[in-house]
């Protein structure tokens, strides 16, 4: 597995904690265990991207980090199968 | 407002095309129980829904609702590269094919186009709630039928994944039709609709237990 491959799935193993945490917050708002997930993993989250980032492009608009060239029209596209990738 | 996250909620990596198989989970993003139509009855309901705990729910999993249509898409896109026009016609895929070249238009296994009419906002919380259950249970057994019908290891992974979360889903909702009864009379939840009866739901609010 390259090491963009890698990052990426800690991201999205991370992102599939955080929106789970998430929704079982809607019904249970002030579960502390649940609470306390959420904000080690926001943490965990935030380290993550700033690597990933760095190296392959950004994620969101939000990750722009400066620079000459506008990385969010760069494949990989998330549905694009593994040999384009 | 919504922000896009250039990534897919779980990775879709198909190694062989089978253009009969993309068109039945075809279905899931353009048909009955899919998951565009999963999206849009819940970000259509969470407007006039009362109560914090179910809007946050409504919206949270309607947004997830855009990424399974994201991963169907996936799905039947790379089910459907480097196709031969042979095997497209031996496939069935052709009555897809000749409208849609392989671009993804949501559509059902059958062919029929996706419509609003496959889902409800009612504009009454206890009646949504249960449409939603309803619908994540349908959605389980559309996903259950596709895996009935697919033997490709790379193909049934994601299904099983989509298929799991319809049943997170479904307790969700199960919670919230919980709170949805405890704030409202819960001698007689059916007493008022608390999307439309204003002063009653006023009333329910004032005087609402603390802790659920």
């Amino acid at each position: 597995m390259s090491e963009r491959k890698k990052l990426l799935k800690q991201i999205q193993e991370c992102d599939f904690v955080l929106y789970e945490t998430a929704l079982f917050l809607d019904t249970h708002p002030s579960n502390r265990a649940a609470l306390q997930n959420y904000r080690k993993h926001q943490l965990k989250r935030r380290d993550l991207v700033e690597t990933f980032t760095k190296k392959f492009g950004m994620l969101e608009h939000d990750d722009f980090g400066g620079g000459i060239s506008w990385s969010w029209v760069d494949s990989p596209w998330p549905w694009e199968s593994e040999k384009e990738a | 407002m919504w922000k896009y996250d250039k990534k897919l909620q779980y990775p879709v990596k198909i190694k062989n095309p089978n253009p009969k198989l993309a068109q039945a989970i075809m279905s899931q993003l353009g048909g009955p129980d899919g998951e565009l139509g999963a999206s849009m009855r819940y970000l259509n309901q969470r407007y006039s829904c009362p109560f914090g705990e179910i809007t946050a729910t409504l919206t949270d999993i309607g947004t997830e609702e855009l990424a399974h249509m994201e991963m169907i898409s996936a799905i039947v896109l790379q089910l459907t590269k480097n196709l031969t026009i042979d095997e497209i016609k031996k496939s069935g895929f052709d009555q897809y094919f000749v409208d849609h070249t392989t671009g993804i238009y949501p559509v059902s296994a059958a062919g029929v186009p996706y419509t609003m009419a496959y889902i409800e906002s009612k504009g009454d919380l206890l009646t949504d709630l249960h449409e939603d259950l309803a619908a994540e249970q349908k959605a389980r057994t559309t996903y259950d039928n596709i895996l009935r019908m697919a033997d490709d290891p790379d193909v049934r992974d994601v299904i099983k994944f989509l298929r799991q979360r319809e049943l997170v889903h479904y307790q969700r909702f199960g919670e919230a039709l919980r709170i949805a009864q405890e704030k409202l009379n819960a001698k007689n939840y059916y007493l008022f609709n608390p999307e439309f009866d204003v002063k009653q739901r006023e009333e329910t609010l004032k005087n609402k237990p603390k802790k659920f």
